[in-house]
């Protein structure tokens, strides 16, 4: 249960986001399935210790899904990878920095800045990684189509 | 042909698809495919998230440019998915320009979702994402009503075309406090874990993903402007949040 839950969560949060950004008919629901796919992935590379290769490898995940899905039903890749990710983004790093700048607790403030940071780093260079080999894979076919 | 039409019809298609939250390398690539299948000889778009800037060269030679400044953004996923369908139907077919530009009238009036759909989303959202984070059932149900309230706030501030920064931090200010309060009186358990659900509505998951996938495309004055944007709304949700928490220890 302390897995499915989470993943039910996820679905149904990532669902709402798809109202939020206008996404509309069967998209919503491989949208949201992406979502809770991106939490499986973190959940099922939690025995590779640190929690920022987690978010690496999800975002990684994700960011395939996406490309996969978007090339099956033609449409931007956007569609599937905003809604997807945002899960992953450290919303709770921003308000325990927060919380650790009132308190005047420099240690904890800058610890948790930096992880957080990080996070968004991990974000961005799973999606740069993905979003780069399939460009690449878009040029070798173009090539050979001419 | 009539390539002054051309000119508008194009930018009236690359102006909607940055509107509703296109990468930029899709607006220019959209553009110039579609000029360059009506015989236009050479063509060249420069696009950053406000302005679009298109020159081409007819036939007979002569140069045309238009700029449009752009000035609100919006995430309208679906717009964009239908803009590109059209405009990969446009590149083969080369239909009538009017035609093109009834269809793009077309996609302009297709239906959003509503403001009370915004409100249940916002809702179920928020109580959702209080318990990911660990919250329990009597912090999601109240993360249930305040999570509309974030939706009239953003509404009505954006009404009065205040900037998107001041709208975060005075939403984000009303999630800390009317959590607080709600802890405050005992009726839910966990302040965090309530505001945590809450902003993670307002944080900048698109502006950081657009941002990335910009930058490989080669666009970094556009991907470093949404790095900008992503950071400051960043620091916006942490001030708003800061300044009702502040407050809260005088109750």
């Amino acid at each position: 249960m302390d897995v499915l839950l989470p993943c039910l969560y996820t679905f149904i949060a990532t669902a709402g986001f798809c109202i939020i950004f206008n996404i509309r008919g069967k998209m919503v629901f491989y949208a949201a399935l992406g979502g809770t796919i991106g939490w499986l992935a973190f959940i099922g590379s939690s025995f590779l210790g640190t929690d920022l290769i987690q978010y690496f490898i999800a975002t990684v995940i994700i960011a395939l899904y996406s490309e996969i899905m978007a090339r099956i039903h033609k449409v931007p890749i956007t569609v599937y990878l905003i809604a997807a990710l945002i899960p992953l983004v450290p919303g709770s790093g921003i308000y325990y920095t927060m919380e650790h700048a009132l308190t005047g607790d420099i240690d904890a403030f800058l610890e948790t800045f930096i992880h957080t940071i990080a996070i968004a780093g991990s974000l961005a260079f799973g999606i740069l990684l993905v979003s780069s080999l399939f460009r690449l894979t878009h040029h070798i076919n173009i090539d050979r189509n001419q | 042909m009539n390539f002054d039409q051309l000119l508008n019809v194009s930018m009236r298609l690359g102006t909607m698809l940055l509107e509703n939250g296109a990468e930029i390398y899709r607006v220019e690539e959209s553009i110039r495919r579609m000029v360059l299948a009506y015989g236009a000889k050479e063509v060249d778009v420069y696009a950053i998230p406000n302005t679009i800037i298109v020159t081409l060269m007819t036939q007979d030679n002569c140069n045309l440019t238009k700029t449009k400044r752009i000035h609100d953004r919006t995430t309208d996923l679906d717009k964009v998915e239908r803009l590109n369908h059209l405009c990969r139907q446009i590149c083969q077919n080369t239909p009538d320009l009017t035609t093109v530009d009834k269809q793009l009238n077309e996609i302009s009036q297709r239906p959003v979702y509503g403001f009370y759909s915004h409100l249940i989303a916002y809702a179920v959202t928020s109580s959702m994402f209080t318990l990911f984070f660990g919250g329990n059932f009597s912090d999601a149900f109240w993360c249930f009503w305040i999570g509309p309230l974030l939706k009239i706030t953003a509404h009505h501030l954006t009404k009065l075309r205040t900037n998107p920064f001041f709208t975060t931090i005075l939403c984000s200010f009303f999630c800390g406090l009317l959590s607080t309060l709600v802890c405050h009186f005992q009726l839910a358990s966990h302040v965090d874990k309530m505001i945590i659900g809450l902003v993670m509505n307002l944080v900048p998951g698109v502006a950081i993903t657009n941002s990335v996938r910009d930058i490989i495309a080669g666009d970094f004055i556009a991907g470093q402007t949404k790095m900008t944007e992503a950071l400051l709304t960043a620091t916006s949700i942490a001030v708003g949040t800061g300044i009702a928490l502040s407050i809260s220890t005088y109750f």
